[in-house]
Formats: structure tokens, C-alpha cells, sequence
């Protein structure tokens, strides 16, 4: 096994004041090695968007230690995680190829040099040719195309997705899934996706780690031995449906309650 | 589509010069009584013949609305900025202010003349009260309706407290600035006139009085025309600028 790129070490994450306060996640420890594919499933509020945030920094775990590349995780690292959202929160007065290059314009990288990224990006995710678009000129699938060329802009070994398809229709989703599987195994990131749909969760995926309710525990490690490249054809098979029902078994109990 | 929809320019067009075809055919035919309303042409007239009063009137009424435009702008949308970007801030200040607003101003104006004299002093802060609180309001609103989910994309990428507030937090609150310009510049030329016409020795507002007061009312007619450039050209302006701005709406 290759070494874990993210490794998060008996993470918990409470909210509130301590009388009253809600612990979201509760001891998680897991270890992601270089170029997996990962996706987190769960019920509804057991954290997983939570868990995610920490990755990218953006919060700081109530206890425990997040390693990234070895490098513990305080603050976002930009250069060695890119994220994208459930909405593509392009800021809606630059173009496409300004967006997408708006990470490096923060690290203060030469204009010709950052279009330049920036445009090698969009031919990635296959949006040559709409460049100088506005986001208000773009349909929502082209737009999350943006907001994953933006992740990826800064070429971080860490991809960190947070129901990035879950507001688009089921066509450009499974569209834009394909697009994912294609891009990442161009570039062989560590992709760490968090998702509410099982089969996303199992058509992408090389693992997925399953969340109880809150609080969120680990309470599954699916390992997705399913062959590679990944078609639509499989997701009738019989494989795809035992891992799907074995992954239901967990949430369903706990959507119940 | 039906013709109107096609032509809505011209429709528009239409209309305006109805309006000032009835403001010249009304009093003349006597449907309205010449006092209370003179013909469009001896407004005009009056304008002419005593340009040189009323051209003279328009720096001290200028210089009113300038400085008072820059009190209210400057101070409004700055103080409008920073109360709208605390939740704390806006829960506590917006009834207050919602409260002042529903004072009538109008009413303090002879006590600012006690105050602040005849002189332009009672005129700018007169303006400048009447117009702070709806446009800091507009800041606030404005302000407050930021997503934070762009500043928080933005953190993500490594952007500093600095650069979520240049590249992210100004830009996006571009189109409620200069609608609270465009509202405080309107409400500021208001104010100005209106405390010249209450009590002054110069400008417009004092010209308009002063004609009423001898029953001249082309005289008044003619000044009123004068306040209807000044805001019909304020207006023009900030539409251009907020068209300018339009692309940094949010849900885009």
C-alpha cells in the first residue's frame, strides 16, 4: 500500500457551548493513500460535509489532527487541496477562464502565466471554446465543469468534493461523472467526495466509508472491487448491487430513528 | 409579441412629449388655472429672460449638494458597509434606525437654522440628515444579503482577510453601493432644495420661494424645471453606472 496522503487521526468535531453543545463527529480515524478514490456516505446530518471542511482547513477539529502530505492541517492549503462545492460559487462578474484562475491570482501568480493554467484547465473539463463566458451565461452543469477546473488549477494532490453534483439534474450528473472518472484517471488525484447518492458513492469510487448518524462514526470501509474503467452497464450488475445494499443496511437503520 | 412590446423606447418617447404637450396645452386651454400651473413655454420664458438669477443661484446649490452628496455617500455606504457586515451589529442598530427614519425631518429644520445659521451650514446638514439613514439602510440591505458562501469558496483557495474583502466582499457589493447612491444623491438634491426654500438668502430653492411669494409663478415654474435637470441628470448618470455594475449581482 502506497503511504496515506490524508490522514485523519481520532478526529472528533463538536458544536455549541458545553452544555448544549452537538458533537457532530466523533472519533474518526482514516487513512487515504495517494490516488484513491474515496466517497463518504452517510444519513442525512452525520457530518460528512463536516468532515470534509476539516480536510480543506476551513475549520479546525474540537480534537484529534488532520495530516495532509504529512503536514498537519491548520489553515486551507490551496496549493496541495483544491475543493469544490455543492454550488460552483463562481464569483459572478469574472469569466470562466478568470474564475478558474482566480486561486493562483490570489497567490499572486503573472497574469499570462495564470491564463495560460487556467486555460489548460477548461480544455480539461471541456470547456474550450467558453472562456470568456460569465457564469449567468453558463448552465448549471458547465458551471460545476468551472468550479472543477478551478480545484484542479493549481494541480493539488488532494481533490476534495462535497456533493459537487447534487444540485444538477440526473443527466448532467451522470455526464459530469463520467467526466470526473476520465479527469481523474488523466491526473490520478486523491479524491475525497462526499455524497447523499449510493450510486454515485459506488459507480465512482474505489472505497466508501460509511458515516452513522449523528454522532458520526466510522461504521463501514467498503472496498469497491469493481474493474476499472467504470461503465453504466455495471450499475445493473449484480456486484454493484450487493455493495449498494450492503451500504444501505447502515443508513437505513439510522434514517429511521 | 405586440407592437408596444417591440417598441417600448418609442412608447416611452410618447409619452414624455404627452406629458409636455399637456403641460403647455392645459393652461392655455384653461383647464388649469395659469397661477397654479403656467404654460410649459413661459416657463421656459422666465428661465430665459432672468437666466443670469438663476445660472448665479446654481454654485451655492451646487456646493450644497456636493458636500452633503459626500457626507451622506462617504459616511452612509461606509457605515452601512460595516454595520451590515456584523449580524450582531444589524440586529441591534436596524430598528433603531428603521425608528429614526420614520421621524419627519422636515420638522427639525428651524431648529438647524438656530443651530447652523441661514447660511449653507442648516442646508448641508439638513441634506445630509435627511438622506443618511435610507441610504445607509440600502448599504446594510445590500450588505447583508452577501452569500458567504463566495467568501468561504474564496478562503478555501488561501485568499487572506484582505483579499476576501478586495476581490470578493467590494465587488459583489458594487450594485448596493450605487443604489445607495443613487437613492442618497436623489434624496440629497431633495433635502437641499427643500431647506433653501424653507428659510435661505440663496440658491434654487430660495429662487422658487421667492417667486411664489410674488405670485410669479412662471418665475417658480422655471426654477422647478431647473430642479428637474439637476435630478433628471443625477438619475441618467447612476442608471448608466448601475448598468456598468450589473454583471457583480450575485446569483448569477
Amino acid at each position: 500500500m502506497t503511504r496515506a496522503l490524508v490522514a485523519i487521526r481520532g478526529v472528533s468535531q463538536r458544536f455549541g457551548a458545553d452544555g448544549t453543545s452537538v458533537t457532530a463527529l466523533d472519533s474518526i480515524d482514516l487513512e487515504i493513500p495517494d490516488g484513491q478514490f474515496v466517497a463518504v456516505v452517510g444519513p442525512s446530518g452525520c457530518g460528512k460535509s463536516t468532515l470534509l471542511s476539516l480536510v480543506a482547513g476551513l475549520r479546525l477539529p474540537s480534537a484529534g489532527t488532520v495530516l495532509c502530505d504529512g503536514e498537519p492541517v491548520t489553515a486551507p492549503m490551496p496549493r496541495k487541496v483544491g475543493v469544490i462545492f455543492q454550488e460552483a460559487n463562481l464569483l459572478p462578474w469574472l469569466s470562466a477562464v478568470d474564475n478558474v484562475a482566480f486561486p493562483l491570482k490570489l497567490r499572486r501568480v503573472a497574469k499570462a502565466e495564470r491564463l495560460a493554467a487556467a486555460r489548460r484547465m477548461l480544455e480539461l473539463t471541456g470547456l474550450a471554446g467558453f472562456e470568456g463566458r460569465l457564469p449567468h451565461e453558463l448552465s448549471g452543469g458547465m458551471k460545476q465543469r468551472v468550479a472543477i477546473a478551478r480545484g484542479l488549477v493549481q494541480n493539488p494532490a488532494v481533490l476534495l468534493m462535497d456533493e459537487p453534483f447534487a444540485s444538477l439534474d440526473e443527466q448532467t450528473r451522470m455526464v459530469l461523472g463520467d467526466e470526473l472518472l476520465r479527469i481523474w484517471s488523466e491526473t490520478r488525484k486523491t479524491v475525497l467526495f462526499v455524497t447523499h447518492s449510493l450510486n454515485e458513492a459506488v459507480y465512482l469510487a474505489d472505497r466508501v466509508v460509511v458515516l452513522s448518524a449523528r454522532p458520526g462514526r466510522v461504521v463501514d470501509d467498503v472496498d469497491v472491487d469493481l474493474p476499472r474503467p467504470r461503465s453504466f452497464a455495471m450499475s445493473a450488475g449484480e456486484r454493484f448491487g450487493a455493495l449498494k445494499d450492503r451500504i444501505w443496511q447502515h443508513i437505513k437503520g439510522a434514517e429511521r430513528r | 409579441m405586440t407592437w408596444l412590446e417591440r417598441h417600448l423606447r418609442l412608447g416611452q418617447a410618447v409619452l414624455y412629449l404627452a406629458i409636455l404637450a399637456a403641460w403647455e396645452i392645459l393652461p392655455r386651454a384653461g383647464v388649469v388655472p395659469r397661477l397654479f400651473v403656467p404654460p410649459l413655454s413661459e416657463a421656459l420664458g422666465a428661465l430665459l429672460a432672468d437666466h443670469r438669477e438663476y445660472l448665479g443661484s446654481l454654485p451655492t446649490t451646487f456646493g450644497e449638494i456636493f458636500v452633503s452628496y459626500v457626507v451622506v455617500c462617504g459616511g452612509g455606504i461606509l457605515l452601512g458597509q460595516l454595520v451590515g457586515s456584523s449580524a450582531t451589529a444589524r440586529r441591534m442598530l436596524l430598528p433603531v434606525l428603521r425608528s429614526a427614519y420614520a421621524v419627519p425631518l422636515v420638522v427639525l429644520y428651524p431648529v438647524m437654522m438656530v443651530w447652523f445659521g441661514l447660511g449653507s451650514q442648516s442646508k448641508i446638514a439638513f441634506a445630509s440628515i435627511y438622506a443618511f439613514i435610507p441610504t445607509m439602510l440600502t448599504a446594510v440591505a445590500g450588505v447583508a444579503a452577501l452569500s458567504p458562501a463566495l467568501a468561504e469558496t474564496a478562503r478555501a483557495f488561501g485568499a487572506t482577510r484582505g483579499q476576501q474583502i478586495l476581490y470578493v466582499a467590494l465587488p459583489a457589493s458594487l450594485p448596493s453601493i450605487v443604489a445607495a447612491l443613487r437613492l442618497g444623491g436623489a434624496l440629497v438634491i431633495v433635502g437641499v432644495i427643500v431647506a433653501q426654500m424653507l428659510g435661505s438668502a440663496e440658491g434654487l430653492g430660495f429662487l422658487i420661494t421667492r417667486h411664489r411669494t410674488l405670485l410669479n409663478s412662471p418665475g417658480v415654474y422655471a426654477g422647478i424645471v431647473l430642479v428637474l435637470l439637476i435630478t433628471g441628470m443625477h438619475e441618467v448618470l447612476l442608471r448608466r453606472l448601475e448598468r456598468k455594475v450589473a454583471a457583480y449581482r450575485q446569483g448569477a
